[in-house]
């Protein structure tokens, strides 16, 4: 049963979703956007987990997770979503459907749950989440909803996420159509007299505030003269999300998760969108000049040329320097969703590194042609990858850092393999100049770190480690850095993070 | 806040198939498989790397819209059978999610056809060993996740090897914990099989124990004749790996020979070495498992949730089975101990009289920065129990003693505890709660420290007391894995930890305080 190709070890079922970008403008025929394999052990979780990641950065709302204990339980306060307002989303509530709910039904227990957390919170809003029993029972969520909402005169919105009704994906797209129910249609049509006579006002979409990320963009759109009027859905309330249509312009980010909205908005509304990224300066630049060009205004053409030249001006002494220090580096990126993939291989490009292997959860057919522009030749390209093959790739491809979230981390430190959290587990903000700048640093410090040279040995031998020091302190003596530190009691070898010692022969 | 019926806010308790992977994950060269959709597998993955630093590979049937409607049958066996080829196993436990309690797959049978079919026999020593456990979290918490695991997993390897196969035998023998027709009632089942097995234990601590026999067992084991000597040593609660390893020292040092189940030491806590084995390496070999029916006693750790597997010893194998509590603390280790040196009629071994002696000293000198200190203390049962009777050991005063599992004797064993040990002392004792009701628990009672896992952060901050963090999850500090609570050392660092928090928390507080409860009342920090 087992199957091998030139790539990696692993099923059979699971080698056409792992390929290899071989020249360029090659088409690659890549297999994505399925249902995971049973057994497989994807790194994906559900559609629930889909719409919450999307929805919990929404600040003032109760999200009420209708199921089981567990569901509500490992997702309480994962998100490293900051709220500069209440943060009723930080905490955790369910239903905790009992055996007698699943047997009679659980719509009694949910409307009165959402009787009690209204009476004790006072949300602008409540999220109702499905999640797999839910789905099974058959509770009639969309009724519960619409009852209680009438009662407490606040929107309550049905979450259609059943964990097993598809795949992460499907979550986004049910966390969209919970969204769309709360933005309301603007009372005064947009003026006609043209876009100079008002403030020019856009949305951020895809954009969750992670570590407070949406607080170093914004600014730089204020500076412009133009209002934002919604992040969503980082730092968002009920009453900032209502107000989104009346934007002039959308710009999405996480177009995994958002494109569906974004697209809705242009039919419901006429609102457009253009696909951006704030990570890393070549994509900041973009992001900046291409609303600029939107609005086809010259003041603010110039406005952002010149955030652009000063704040690059800025930060370039500090990315230059992690730059001699990392350039040449391989990466191996595993995202969620394949915006921050492809955002990604830029900002290693701009770092100097080389990305090696490139993954992602969710990403669809369109977005791996993309990738494949984007990579060289040689690049690893996977959907939905599993540990065992994460770990063979980054051996394979000789990684020397690894860019994804909480549950791949271990893999690579195991293999001793660098690794920098993208996640919500993150907890400095990436986006943004000042982000980037946090960014490099983290890729520094992950990458420079004398630690990954102790890993090398991983059993000790006397008799080795001791001619190696002999050879070590034979070579240092012949090199300035060791000259200069020489009365102080520090291996020269870790000095150098950078020099291949001998002590590599161990592994 | 306001009381609360239906809604959980913040909840203390993870769902049952978490528990059985803690349990699974500490036998040798065992996969975990939740046969239910991707979602919960992934979730509770994250939850234990985030815990232990650790890869944590845990399979999953990932059924979809097709399996949730006509029955999971077919993506469980692809599932197994895609483990089996990636992972080479020798046991895969297979855990129930909700949605497949809810949708009523029969997974015993399902494995049996699957076993069948692949011709997987029941010889542990060549073939794949696969241990259905149900556990539907809307009927339970994780505590009992890992009892009926670590129960199924003695059970199976108790089975002897002839009734492989045969159809009439297998569900006779597995019976007891899987009903044949899994139904949405089947916990309630379940539930009745706990106190059967607590019945039949109580009956055979009261009748002589040894000599007991159950129907389709051979002869009972004579402890001379068959028995192998050895002491199992089985705990009720997820200890962490740095206490499993410094049980298992102290029994190897006492009992020698023993089998300590589950061993999580290295699998939860591995080191960084030469290769990254597909299933980390360590916990209790099956051949160990296999030979637990032939011990000459069971050691179970945890006196207020059953034991279940040192219960199915007893009844079924005739090994008597001890259960004491979790060994925090200087009581509850030297009840340990004296245990022991009863079941082994050895001496207490000098290091631990001298760890004891060392552990008395740190009590003389911080007994005056503890005293009457008032304490919240939360987590699992059994845990919480140990604790709780370590605080009043110290003179602390532990005004607040919270579990979020359900549990019948829980009130019970801590006020048995306090009526010992500080019969002076009124607290509140609280199970099946959330953190939104240990919340105004702890504006209620005005706690000093808090003692818990790190879900009690959010409360510590708001009343800007320190927490000890002790138990899982600990997901906000490293080291949860090397968190040392029991025996003498155990007990000294625990100690340690929490006098440093006090002190660190009020670093004016040098003078010894008033024993004073009316004074008592005044001390307390500023709380929200
Ligand atoms: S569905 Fe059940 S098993 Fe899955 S995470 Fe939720 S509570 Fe746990
Ligand atoms: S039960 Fe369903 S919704 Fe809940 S975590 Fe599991 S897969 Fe997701």
């Amino acid at each position: 049963m087992k199957g091998k190709t030139g790539i990696v070890d692993t099923l059979e079922e699971r080698q056409p979703y792992i390929t290899r970008k071989q020249e360029k403008g090659d088409i690659i025929p890549l297999a994505c956007d399925n249902t995971s394999l049973a057994g497989a052990i994807s790194q994906r979780a559900c559609v629930y987990s889909g719409a919450r990641v999307v929805l919990n950065p929404v600040t003032d709302a109760v999200h009420l997770v209708h199921g089981p204990i567990g569901c509500a339980g490992y997702t309480w306060d994962i998100r490293g979503a900051k709220s500069s307002g209440v943060e009723t989303n930080r905490s955790s509530f369910s239903t905790d459907m009992k055996e007698i709910d699943v047997v009679f039904g659980g719509e009694k227990k949910l409307s009165n749950a959402i009787d009690e957390l209204v009476g004790i919170y006072h949300p602008p809003l409540v999220f109702v989440y499905s999640t797999c029993i839910v789905g099974i029972i058959g509770d009639d969520l969309e009724s519960v909803c619409k009852t209680a909402s009438k009662k407490h005169n606040i929107p309550v919105i049905p979450v259609k996420s059943e964990g097993f009704k598809g795949n992460k994906s499907d979550g986004y797209k049910a966390a969209c159509d919970a969204l769309k129910q709360l933005i309301v249609r603007p009372e005064v049509k947009k003026p006609k007299e043209g876009p100079e006579v008002k403030k020019p006002k856009i949305n951020i979409l895809g954009d969750f505030n992670v570590a407070g990320d949406v607080w170093l963009v914004k600014p730089l759109f204020e500076q412009m003269g133009i209002e934002v009027i919604v992040s969503m859905t980082g730092d968002s309330t009920a009453e900032s999300i209502s107000r989104a249509a009346e934007a002039d312009l959308n710009l999405v980010q996480c177009s995994g998760s958002m494109t569906y909205l974004a697209k809705w908005m242009q039919q419901e509304y006429g609102i457009p969108y253009l696909t951006v990224s704030f990570f890393g300066t070549e994509d900041i630049s973009i992001a900046l000049r291409k609303t600029a060009e939107y609005f086809d205004s010259e003041e603010m053409k110039k406005i952002a040329e010149e955030i652009l030249e000063t704040e690059k001006n800025r930060i370039m002494p500090e990315i230059s320097r992690v730059r001699e220090s990392v350039k040449g580096k391989k990466a191996a990126i595993y995202m969620g969703g394949p915006a921050k993939a492809l955002t990604l291989i830029k900002g290693f490009a701009e770092l100097g590194m080389e990305v090696v292997i490139i993954g992602t959860q969710t990403g669809k057919k369109e977005d791996y042609e993309q990738i494949s522009y984007s990579v060289r030749d040689g690049t690893v390209i996977v959907d939905d990858a599993n540990p065992l093959e994460l770990a063979d790739l980054l051996v394979k491809q000789k990684a020397d850092l690894m860019v994804a979230g909480v549950k791949e981390r271990f893999i690579a430190y195991k293999l001793g393999v660098a690794f920098c959290d993208f996640n919500h587990d993150r907890v400095m903000e990436f986006e943004g100049f000042d982000g980037f700048v946090n960014f490099a640093k983290e890729v520094d410090a992950s990458i420079n770190s004398p630690v990954w040279k102790a890993v090398r040995q991983r059993n000790l031998k006397p008799e080795t480690s001791e001619s190696e020091r002999a050879g070590v302190k034979e070579r240092a003596s012949g090199e300035p850095c060791a000259k200069k530190y020489k009365d102080v009691a520090v291996d020269p070898e870790f000095l150098q993070p950078n020099q291949d010692v001998a002590v590599e022969s161990e592994v | 806040m306001t009381k609360r019926n239906y809604a959980t806010v913040n909840p203390c308790v993870m769902c049952q198939p978490m528990g059985s992977a803690l349990a699974f994950k500490g036998i040798e060269n065992t996969m975990v498989l939740y046969h239910g959709s991707q979602g919960c597998s992934t979730y509770m993955r994250l939850h234990l790397a985030h815990h232990f630093r650790e890869p944590v590979d845990i399979a999953s049937s990932s059924l979809s819209e097709k399996g949730a409607v006509y029955g999971g049958r077919e993506n469980l066996k692809k599932g197994l059978r895609n483990v089996i080829n990636r992972y080479s196993p020798k046991v895969i436990g297979v855990a129930t999610t909700c949605l497949a309690e809810t949708i009523g797959d029969d997974v015993p049978a399902i494995i049996r056809e699957f076993k069948e079919e692949e011709g997987i026999g029941d010889d542990p020593e060549k073939d794949i060993i696969i241990i259905p456990v149900s556990t539907p979290s809307y009927g339970d918490s994780h505590v009992s996740g890992y009892i009926k695991a670590l129960d199924a997993v003695v059970r199976k390897f108790a089975e002897k090897p002839e009734s492989q196969e045969s159809p009439k035998k297998p569900e006779g023998s597995e019976k007891p914990e899987i009903p044949e027709d899994i139904e949405i009632m089947d916990y309630m089942e379940n539930m009745e099989i706990m106190e059967y097995t607590e019945i039949l234990e109580k009956e055979k601590a009261e009748e002589n124990v040894g000599e007991a026999k159950s129907p389709g067992m051979k002869e009972a084991p004579d402890a001379e004749e068959a028995g192998n000597g050895k002491l199992n040593l089985i705990p009720v609660e997820s200890l962490s790996p740095a206490d499993v390893r410094e049980l298992k020292e102290i029994l190897a040092e006492t009992a020698g020979d023993h089998i300590f189940l589950p061993d999580i030491s290295e699998t939860f806590d591995a080191p960084l070495r030469d290769e990254l084995p597909k299933i980390a390496s360590g916990g209790t070999p099956l051949a160990e498992i296999t030979d637990m029916p032939n011990s000459r006693a069971s050691l179970g750790l945890g006196v207020v949730s059953t034991n279940l597997a040192v219960g199915y010893l007893e009844a079924s194998h005739g090994v008597p089975g001890h259960n004491v509590p979790i060994p925090i603390g200087l009581s509850n280790t030297d009840r340990f101990f004296t245990e022991l040196v009863r079941i082994l009629g050895c001496p207490v071994p000098e290091k631990y009289q001298k760890e004891r002696g060392r552990l008395l000293d740190a009590m003389v000198d911080v007994h005056k920065y503890l005293y009457g200190v008032k304490a919240a203390v939360y987590g699992d049962p059994d845990t919480v129990f140990s604790l709780t009777r370590f605080m009043l050991e110290l003179g602390m005063n532990p005004v607040l003693v919270a579990t979020g599992s359900k549990s019948r004797d829980f009130g019970l064993r801590i006020r048995e505890a306090f009526a010992e040990i500080r019969p002076d002392l009124e607290t509140m004792v609280l199970d099946g709660i959330d953190f939104d009701t240990f919340n105004d628990a702890v504006k209620q009672s005005k706690p000093e420290i808090l003692i818990g896992n790190s879900n009690g952060r959010y409360i510590a901050k708001a009343c800007d007391i320190p927490l000890v963090r002790v138990g899982l999850p600990i997901h906000d500090r490293v080291g949860a894995q090397r968190i040392l609570t029991v025996g003498y050392r155990g007990a000294m660092e625990l100690l340690d930890r929490i006098t440093n928090a006090i002190l660190e928390a009020t670093d004016t507080f040098t003078a010894p305080v008033q024993p004073d409860p009316v004074a008592d009342a005044d001390r307390v920090p500023k709380v929200l």
